[in-house]
């Protein structure tokens, strides 16, 4: 089990456990085991504080999480951002799609009065 | 890593390059369009972005991508330059969505606003119809004075009230009201002693808020000061009656004695000059004295304000709305 959860507040918060990339190497499984617990019940906080490493994959991983959010009207923040995930997002203008947060706290007290995007239809 | 031509053993690989080139500008062609469509529909838009992300990053597995893509193959880095462009225009147009947004929310509020204020504008000037309505319907007149004395508004019965049927109402005509101190309350009689003088009540107040000014309350009470009057005396002159009535009872039967024994002693006197001479001036006197009982009894019975008057010598007041009823 690589990723771990808690709920707080109506916040699901994921955080990474065991790795300190998210490559190739561990992105199905990080896939997997996040969108098993994507439930579409609460807002999402994806914690990055101890991801160091990230490539084209692990991109992929933190796109399909931020669409499975998005598919049951819920929002999705991105925290923690070390040095080298900010490089990867900036690089491909993710850092201009996704919000980007300093810690997981900051991003959680965020979503209060923030409009959920419509949930997908079908 | 390095990503030199590479040849294939049938030397149609030139061609396929060709060809994915002309797909790769095929796909953003599309997307293109596709955002242009969406362009209203952020929503729509971000999800037809991210999904081209998800494509093209699968296409591109385990890929580092640093500055300028320098590990990846042109065609690759060619992908993610598409890709990248596609994000920052949306990224540009989402700004300017929420710009719009805000402006028109803003727009939204200061309509909302403006109705708002037309709605109570509306009501004002309603309830002013209907306090101006109340105003000219009261039989007590209102002044409003400014700091100097002015008047500045009145209404239909203070313009009456104040200058004695006149419309207009100027200083002059309400120069009663200096006799009157500021934030009391006085009677004041107009026009001397005779029969065309007014009777009024003032009161002045200070217009909360005026900035000096007040307002001055006027009734005309000449009319009820007249039927005050009238029905007192009424009342005074019901009561002579009724003690006249008393009286005449209480007269009559010792007149009666009196007389009766008057003609006695006329019977009794002979020839006595003297004695019948007293006699006579006796039931003379005693028989006015009835005739004048019978003519009040018969005034009493009748209620005749008039005869009573000219019996008892009264007085009736003049004056156009002073007449005796």
């Amino acid at each position: 089990m690589i990723v771990r959860s808690d709920r707080s507040l109506g916040v699901l918060r994921l955080r990474f456990q065991g790795t300190d990339a998210l490559d190739t190497l561990v992105a199905a499984q990080v896939k997997a085991e996040a969108l098993d617990l994507i439930l579409g019940d609460a807002d999402v906080v994806v914690d990055l504080s101890g991801i160091a490493f990230m490539d084209s994959t692990g991109v992929g991983v933190l796109v399909s999480l931020f669409k499975a959010a998005r598919r049951n009207g819920r929002n999705v923040r991105f925290a923690g951002i070390t040095p080298g995930v900010r490089l990867v997002l900036e690089v491909i203008k993710l850092d201009r799609i996704f919000e980007l947060y300093p810690d997981a706290a900051s991003a959680a007290a965020a979503f209060k009065g923030v409009p959920r995007p419509p949930a997908a239809c079908g | 890593m390095t990503h030199a031509p590479q040849s294939s053993p049938d030397g149609h690989e030139p061609l396929r390059s060709l060809e994915a080139e002309i797909q790769e500008l095929g796909r953003v062609h599309d997307v293109a369009l596709d955002m242009i469509e969406r362009s209203h529909d952020l929503d729509g838009l971000l999800d037809r972005i991210l999904d081209e992300y998800e494509v093209r990053l699968r296409d591109l597995p385990g890929q580092a991508l640093g500055e300028g893509y320098g590990a990846l193959s042109p065609a690759a880095a060619g992908k993610l330059r598409a890709l990248v462009m596609f994000a920052a225009e949306a990224a540009a147009l989402k700004q300017k969505a929420a710009v719009a947004g805000e402006l028109r929310s803003r727009a939204g509020a200061l309509a909302e606003a403006n109705a708002s204020l037309a709605l109570a504008l509306t009501d004002a000037e309603a309830a002013r119809r209907e306090l101006d309505g109340v105003l000219a319907a009261l039989d007590a007149g209102i002044l409003i004075l400014g700091p100097d004395g002015a008047v500045r508004h009145a209404n239909p019965a203070g313009r009456r009230i104040a200058a004695g049927g006149a419309e207009g109402v100027d200083r002059p005509s309400i120069a009663f009201l200096d006799h009157v101190p500021r934030g009391a309350d006085a009677e004041v009689r107009l026009g001397g002693d005779d029969g065309d003088s007014r009777l009024l009540t003032v009161a002045r107040r200070d217009l909360d808020g005026g900035d000096g000014c007040e307002v001055v309350l006027l009734s005309d009470i000449t009319r009820r000061s007249r039927e005050i009057e009238e029905r007192h005396r009424m009342e005074k002159l019901s009561e002579i009656l009724r003690a006249l009535s008393v009286l005449s009872h209480k007269i009559n039967n010792p007149l009666t004695s009196l007389l009766g024994r008057a003609q006695m002693l006329k019977a009794m006197a002979g020839t006595d000059p003297k004695v019948l001479k007293s006699a006579a001036v006796i039931e003379e006197s005693a028989t006015r004295i009835a005739e004048l009982i019978r003519e009040l009894a018969r005034v009493v019975k009748e209620g005749r304000q008039e005869a009573v008057e000219k019996v008892l010598n009264i007085e009736t007041p003049s004056g156009p709305e002073g007449g005796a009823r």
